[in-house]
């Protein structure tokens, strides 16, 4: 594998509408949302559009969430359903967000930054599709399951943005 | 009468840590660091191409990335006998120069300030500016619809926390403008880095993207913002309360340690690499009587896995080292080895940064009774963005010198390939301290790859002989009066800024009610 393999130019966002993948792709199934963006970035979408790999950061995707009227983040998400079920929900559903706490392993996570950028009166309407991961071990692979899923993940984002 | 207290997780740092004190007649007696998150992603590295290593170590961690992806790509650097033009070595260096400019701010606004502020005294303040009237209504607002993320604090706050209106409000205020300005700080790391976060154009023998003047114009006035806010707001901000409401810590020295520090070096000023930033050494049990600085010797370094969910048998220096676990291991408590030097416990960051070299804003601070400590740690951590600051004009200007000469190279395309067999060790500061990428190359692959990271000296457990690791030394007389309000504890590790984030970034909202949005 060349280095380069790893990571597409993307300038930084001044585009309205922001799909943003995040995740580690060093543990699995934890960095769906990375793939799904690396595969979108491959794709021929409207130029107002722009497709983030925004890795394993949290609060240093502020300038990225500051900057975009329309987000559309990819993200595993720890729900206990079965494998590769696919959520869609807006930061406003979760009940537990008011408390800040609980909301990720991570103390300073997507959804903080995302309040935070509120804070500042900068919040862009937000939607998360969430896929539930089956394994979060190391490894640099997707679990066959999630990977099948990828398409209609794709889909699911493309209808947010038509 | 003893009590054991358990904090788990210590809130506002990146990753997950855990820390147990057991507390006596109000002071701390003892205390345990454990970092409940395991981490092995080096073992991925291994049959990789080596050229691979520094986006792969980037992934490690969503704070430290470049740092990450830099001290990997000195690795290499050594390892391919690769040598980086100047040019390349500014570049890295101002891409570098970013990063520690975003996260020094943040650490002090956003993750440790509230440890000193009754953030509720806003209510009272009286004055008439219309700035900080704006922030009184949002906060108040806030607090009346009973949603004061992100400033509630963790804890109540106690005697040391300012309660003076007029300097809480402007504290608040100037961390709701911090936040702007590290998201600028993120744009600016970008002009450089290519993208964020991860950035693309570090790689071993130099970078690959080409500045143009209109790139180093636009970080040159991105850079003169970011100066602006550290000059009159931070450095201020950090100095009125470490010299004024925490002198009072400071002098009783809150979390000392064991006082052995220690710095790689970092931050090129010259193309020979001989005056750095922050210059390499290490201090043995600093004091008033010993500030002395001896040379860094890398071979003495080694881990020690006695008290830590690993398998191997010994210590062993990190080119040996693995990372197989044992979770039956009796005594573990901790996923975090104990690096040492020479056998000893090692505090790494701004706070040994600056006593290695020797800063004079700092030792006057030391001279008028100040003890390296949590606050000094703070104070450490404003001096040193400052020098970074200055540095990042300087480098602007050397690169536009640079760019101008014929021959201007910013990357050893030589070395590209990599070698049948090789090894090397990469160095750098981090923002949070010493940071080691060791790589053995085999058959032109990665045979074996260890990072040992500045949370790993800082959080690390017991070692062979029993002795403590550095938050666990920093911990001990620390006093709770109240073992219902640890404040102190929290604010001795936060001063550290631990990053034991290097990990898992999902979205866990920890409740069933979520799956009513599956959507298949």
């Amino acid at each position: 594998m060349r280095a380069t393999n790893y990571h597409r130019a993307h300038p930084v966002s001044t585009a309205k509408t922001v799909v943003l993948g995040v995740g580690n792709l060093l543990l699995s199934d934890e960095g769906v949302g990375v793939h799904v963006v690396k595969r979108l970035s491959e794709m021929s979408l409207p130029s107002e559009v722009e497709v983030l790999d925004g890795g394993v950061a949290g609060l240093g995707l502020m300038n990225v969430i500051m900057g975009a009227d329309r987000l559309i983040v990819i993200d595993a998400v720890k729900g206990g359903a079965d494998p590769g079920s696919i959520y869609r929900f807006g930061p406003e559903d979760l009940t537990e967000y008011a408390d800040g706490v609980t909301l990720s392993v991570h103390e300073i996570g997507i959804l903080e930054a995302i309040r935070l950028s509120e804070f500042l009166g900068h919040a862009p309407r937000t939607t998360v599709i969430g896929i539930e991961p089956r394994s979060m071990d190391t490894g640099m692979e997707l679990s066959p399951e999630i990977r099948e899923k990828i398409p209609r993940i794709i889909e699911l984002v493309l209808d947010e943005l038509s | 009468m003893r009590k054991r207290i358990v904090i788990d997780p210590v809130t506002r740092i990146e990753g997950h840590l855990k820390i147990e004190v057991e507390v006596e007649n109000g002071k701390v007696k003892d205390a345990w660091s454990s970092g409940t998150m395991a981490r092995g992603f080096e073992k991925l590295l291994r049959g990789k191409d080596p050229r691979d290593a520094p986006f792969v170590t980037s992934r490690f961690c969503g704070v430290c990335f470049s740092v990450h992806q830099l001290t990997s790509a000195r690795a290499l650097d050594k390892a391919f006998g690769a040598r980086v033009p100047w040019g390349g070595t500014l570049l890295r260096n101002l891409a570098m120069g970013a990063e520690y400019i975003y996260d020094h701010v943040l650490h002090f606004y956003h993750l440790s300030a509230l440890d000193y502020i009754d953030i509720m005294a806003i209510a009272n303040y009286t004055g008439k500016d219309k700035g900080l009237l704006s922030v009184k209504d949002k906060i108040v607002g806030l607090v009346k619809a009973r949603d004061t993320y992100p400033l509630t604090p963790r804890y109540k706050p106690d005697e040391f926390c300012v309660r003076d209106p007029d300097v809480v409000i402007s504290a608040v205020k100037h961390y709701i403008d911090a936040l702007s300005m590290n998201a600028k700080a993120r744009n600016m790391g970008a002009i450089f880095g290519g993208r964020t976060p991860h950035y693309q154009s570090i790689v071993v023998g130099g970078f690959t993207q080409y500045p143009d003047i209109n790139m180093v114009a636009k970080f040159r006035s991105m850079l003169d913002e970011q100066a602006k806010f550290v000059n009159e707001v931070y450095i201020p901000d950090v100095l009125a309360f470490g010299t004024g409401p925490l002198f009072p810590l400071a002098k009783m020295g809150l979390g000392g340690g064991h006082h052995n520090y220690l710095s790689y070096g970092a931050l090129e000023k010259d193309p020979e690499g001989t005056d750095l930033v922050f210059p390499p050494g290490i201090i043995i049990e600093f004091g008033p009587n010993n500030g002395k600085v001896h040379p860094v010797d890398q071979a003495k370094i080694t881990e020690s896995v006695k008290h830590a969910w690993y398998k191997e048998e010994k210590p062993q220096h990190p080119y040996n080292g693995a990372q197989e676990f044992d979770l039956d291991r009796t005594g573990a408590y901790s996923f975090v080895k104990a690096p040492r030097y020479d056998g000893l416990p090692i505090e790494v960051g701004p706070l040994a940064r600056m006593l290695v070299a020797k800063d004079q804003t700092l030792l006057g601070l030391v001279k008028q009774g100040a003890k390296p400590g949590a606050v000094a740690r703070h104070a450490a951590r404003a001096i040193e963005t400052k020098l970074v600051v200055d540095a990042c004009s300087k480098w602007c200007d050397d690169l536009l010198e640079a760019m101008t000469k014929p021959g201007f190279k910013i990357h050893d395309t030589d070395h590209w390939e990599p070698p049948a067999v090789g090894m090397g060790a990469g160095f750098y500061e981090a923002p949070r301290g010493a940071l080691g990428h060791w790589v053995r190359i085999k058959d032109q692959l990665i045979d074996n790859y260890q990072a040992v990271v500045p949370s790993t000296w800082n959080a690390s457990p017991r070692d062979e002989k029993g002795v403590r690791g550095p938050y666990e030394e920093a911990l001990i007389g620390v006093p709770v009066p109240d073992t219902d309000n640890p404040i102190n504890v929290v604010r001795v590790i936060r001063s550290f800024d631990p990053c034991l984030a290097c990990a898992i970034h999902l979205i866990d909202p920890k409740t069933n009610e979520i799956r009513k949005f599956i959507v298949e």
